[in-house]
């Protein structure tokens, strides 16, 4: 039966630096298995869709621009995913990953949730599309017909 | 011109501005050395001031059922309390601002202005942690009192005098009273953590069962004034204590070390122990508390006579 | 506050919003005075659906949903949910496999119960163990972090396996942090048994018997605190529990004190059991295929949560969707014994009582079915549907 028995743990930790992390200013190395940021190898790809019907959360969409050349542009909805790493799975082909580099995805608007993988000039192409009035959407379902 | 230096001593120094000021250095202290013990980073030094300052600029909401100029009033005469009972202490090692012979028993009244008018703020509104709250500050009022008064004394009877500077005047000129009293310094140090409500005496502002107990329903103005006597009280409360058993405060360099030393060990008690329910501070307080500090006056009584 | 000339009964909500809980649940405690004289428990506030929302996502996407019934002890839905479909599947997964779940399975654990820990102490008040249990309990989700990269839901199962090896590097990593734990462990173990102020909270309270555990269906660590030995890792022992059989660990005590003896317990046992296992790890694969449509069938299947005994019921009428998902999470079982103890014992006592079953107040709230005997009627699914509309109508 003591009192104060962590007396001897607080006294150290007095003269002890602090265990809290300074996150924003100093920085630790990410794990190497850390889940962050989906990257898509477009060269790979051949467009068979599994990573789409696993996917949890409904983040990825892929576009098809042209299903005989193998070329397709991937919708990846940052905001949407849940790192579950299901989609690197499912891939039989290894063309996604999912980052160790990028994890610090904060942002104050929406937009830069929404990113396009692909050939640059199929993204161009398809951001044309979408700006030009009244064309029809051929980027697959808006995300409102999905929910 | 004659009546410039008392305006000074109320609104200036050592009343007023400077109590505040302290009151929130002291604060900031306590927590900074709480985070320490806990391993933490703690606030940084202005996080007090702009708690206030936050607090002070919100609204103030007055809840329904309650007594409005009662729930206007208490802060203010909680926070004048703690403010006028600095005026009779040595506060930064200067000489108290008033004094008369007995302002000591006025002093401790004072200080306890502070937990009567959080018992009554929070008998005041209908709110059910607010009552329970206020049920157990009084309770816990009623508790440490007796033993922390009795502990004071004991440097005023081995001194001869009710007034506080010259018993911090005797407690300068001789041998530290914590040596010769320790008991009484323990009861008067521990008390001083149930007078202002830290851990472990915290229940009666409980945050895991009662919310915040009386203070549940305050908010804005009512809520800072309420915290700024607080600190107030932990400056005014550091010093009687210092003067008294740590041998005098005669400048403000002895003020500051030994008002910081005190924190120190204030702080290690903090983070050493589990909150106490009701039923235990109560029966702590009567069984060893009271006890400690009436052996000790006996004591003290006793070798007194006898010379 | 209504009529105040009549006395009536002093009541004390603590909930849905109070700084007891950090999630949603009502609780309201008769007092006179200190004392509580009655308790009432209202759930329910995070109703979210799960159970009905499995039922139009495929078998593979539902991992990831009901990993998120508890943000705790996620790993252990994913497991068990994993080990009923691989079983309607008819598959086995790789032993490597087993291993590596069985290996998450406890880091979990020791997680969870640290994290208790924390929880019950700043309960109490003592928020210096509060701070140094979570400082602690950081090592054991960096290495949870660098087994799967995601700290808090780990995602670790695939249907028919595992996602990730781990290898040597990890491994010794994983030793050494537990090393650290078992050190701290220790440590704990002797503040909260001989810390006098501790004890004077914990010592006594909530006193709950045998008898009264086995008739309130008390699970997990809570059962075994008043001495039921029963843990389903060692009842019918799944994944690697065959080959590295654990140690039960049973208290007589009852009280809250005992709680924190089996849990702190468990967690030499689980540091034990993670080395055995991490010295044994088989060779081979980590996945087996398992066809995206699960053949017709219906399993039950219980697992062993941080918590206690968790039941999941999966049924497939051979699509790749589930035809029904229902699961029973062990804090529900632990609710009834809370308002049996909590007349008699202080206000002061009651977060503490609440926390010391270790509740989960988001896995719980599911269909709870009332029994009223007097209006009890058995409706079919179209009846209820159309009572659902009417009702909301």
């Amino acid at each position: 039966m003591t009192i104060g028995s962590m007396f001897g743990n607080i006294l150290r930790s007095l003269f002890k630096k602090p265990a809290t992390e300074n996150y924003p200013f100093v920085r630790k190395d990410a794990p190497a298995a850390l889940r962050g940021k989906l990257f898509y190898d477009p060269e790979k790809c051949t467009g068979c869709q599994l990573c789409i019907k696993d996917c949890p959360a409904d983040a990825i969409e892929l576009i098809v621009v042209d299903k005989v050349n193998k070329r397709f542009v991937m919708r990846y909805h940052m905001d949407r995913c849940t790192f579950c790493d299901q989609c690197v799975q499912s891939c039989r082909f290894n063309c996604l990953n999912l980052s160790d580099e990028q994890w610090e995805m904060a942002s104050l608007s929406r937009t830069p949730m929404e990113v396009y993988y692909g050939r640059d000039e199929d993204i161009k192409f398809l951001l044309e599309k979408a700006a030009q009035p009244g064309a029809d959407d051929s980027c697959g379902p808006a995300p409102a017909e999905q929910a | 011109m004659n009546n410039i230096f008392p305006l000074i001593a109320l609104l200036i120094f050592p009343g007023g501005l400077f109590l505040m000021a302290s009151g929130l250095v002291y604060e900031w202290v306590d927590r900074k050395l709480i985070a320490r013990y806990q391993n933490r980073v703690g606030p940084r030094w202005f996080q007090p001031l702009a708690d206030v300052v936050k607090l002070l600029a919100k609204e103030e909401i007055i809840p329904t059922g309650v007594s409005r100029g009662l729930f206007v009033a208490l802060p203010v005469i909680g926070m004048a309390g703690a403010l006028t009972a600095a005026l009779y202490v040595p506060i930064a090692g200067f000489a108290p601002s008033f004094s008369f012979a007995g302002d000591l028993v006025v002093t401790l009244y004072l200080l306890s202005m502070m937990t009567l008018c959080l018992g009554l703020a929070g008998a005041n509104t209908t709110d059910r942690f607010s009552l329970i709250g206020a049920t157990r500050t009084l309770t816990q009022l009623f508790s440490y009192e007796a033993p922390f008064l009795l502990a004071l004394l004991g440097p005023a009877i081995v001194a001869g005098t009710w007034n506080i500077a010259e018993i911090n005047n005797f407690a300068g000129q001789n041998i530290w009273l914590v040596v010769t009293q320790l008991m009484g310094f323990l009861v008067a140090l521990v008390g001083l953590l149930g007078k202002l409500e830290m851990p472990p005496f915290d229940a009666p502002e409980a945050e895991t069962e009662i919310v915040s107990g009386a203070l549940t329903e305050y908010s804005g103005r009512g809520l800072a004034l309420f915290r700024l006597g607080k600190d107030v009280e932990l400056v005014v409360g550091l010093t009687l204590v210092a003067s008294f058993y740590l041998g005098g405060i005669a400048n403000p360099l002895e003020f500051l070390l030994k008002t910081l030393g005190l924190l120190i060990v204030m702080a290690g008690m903090q983070s050493l122990f589990a909150r106490l329910r009701i039923d235990q501070t109560v029966g702590l307080w009567w069984r060893i508390g009271a006890l400690l500090a009436l052996v000790q006056l006996l004591v003290l009584i006793v070798v007194r006579v006898l010379r | 506050m209504t009529n105040q000339s009549q006395p009536q009964k002093f009541i004390v909500p603590i909930g849905p919003q109070h700084p007891a809980l950090k999630e949603p649940g009502h609780f309201e405690f008769g007092v006179d005075g200190e004392i509580v004289t009655s308790a009432t428990i209202r759930l329910g506030f995070v109703h979210r659906g799960i159970e009905k929302a499995t039922e139009d996502r495929t078998w593979v996407q539902n991992l990831y949903l009901l990993e998120r019934i508890c943000g705790i002890c996620s790993n252990i839905h994913g497991t068990v949910y994993a080990i009923g479909v691989e079983k309607l599947a008819g598959v086995e997964i790789p032993p490597r496999a087993k291993y590596i779940r069985t290996i998450v399975a406890e880091l979990e654990r020791v997680h969870s119960h640290l994290l208790w820990l924390g929880v019950a102490a700043h309960e109490g008040g003592f928020d210096t163990l509060f701070m140094y249990s979570w400082r602690d309990r950081e090592t054991v989700m960096d290495l949870l972090e660098g087994l799967s990269g995601n700290r808090v839901n780990y995602s670790t199962n695939l249907i028919g396996g595992v996602k990730f090896d781990i290898n040597e590097k990890q491994a010794d990593e994983i030793r050494r942090g537990l090393d650290f734990l078992e050190e701290r462990t220790h440590y704990y173990m002797k503040v909260v048994t001989t810390d006098e102020t501790f004890l004077g909270r914990t010592r006594d309270i909530g006193t709950m018997t045998r008898e009264q555990a086995e008739l309130l269906g008390a699970v997990g660590p809570t059962a075994r605190a008043s001495g039921v030995p029963r843990d389903v890792r060692s009842e019918s022992p799944y994944l690697a529990y065959n080959e590295h059989p654990i140690q039960l660990q049973v208290h007589d005590g009852g009280d809250l004190l005992a709680r924190f003896i089996v849990r702190l317990n468990e967690l030499f046992d689980t540091y034990r059991l993670i080395r055995e296992l991490l010295d044994h790890m088989p060779a081979g694969d980590l996945t087996v295929r398992v066809p995206r449509r699960i053949p017709e069938g219906e399993v039950l299947i219980r697992g062993e949560a941080p918590r206690g005994e968790l039941v999941y019921y999966l049924k497939s009428s051979g699509s790749d969707k589930p035809d029904r998902i229902k699961v029973r999470t062990p804090s529900l079982c632990n609710w009834g014994t809370i308002s049996h103890v909590a007349v008699g014992h202080k206000l002061a006592d009651m977060p503490m009582l609440l926390v010391g079953i270790d509740p989960c107040f988001s896995c719980n709230d599911r269909l709870v079915t009332v029994n009223n005997t007097q209006n009890s009627q058995d409706l079919t699914w179209d009846a209820l549907r159309r009572y659902g509309i009417e009702y909301y109508k």
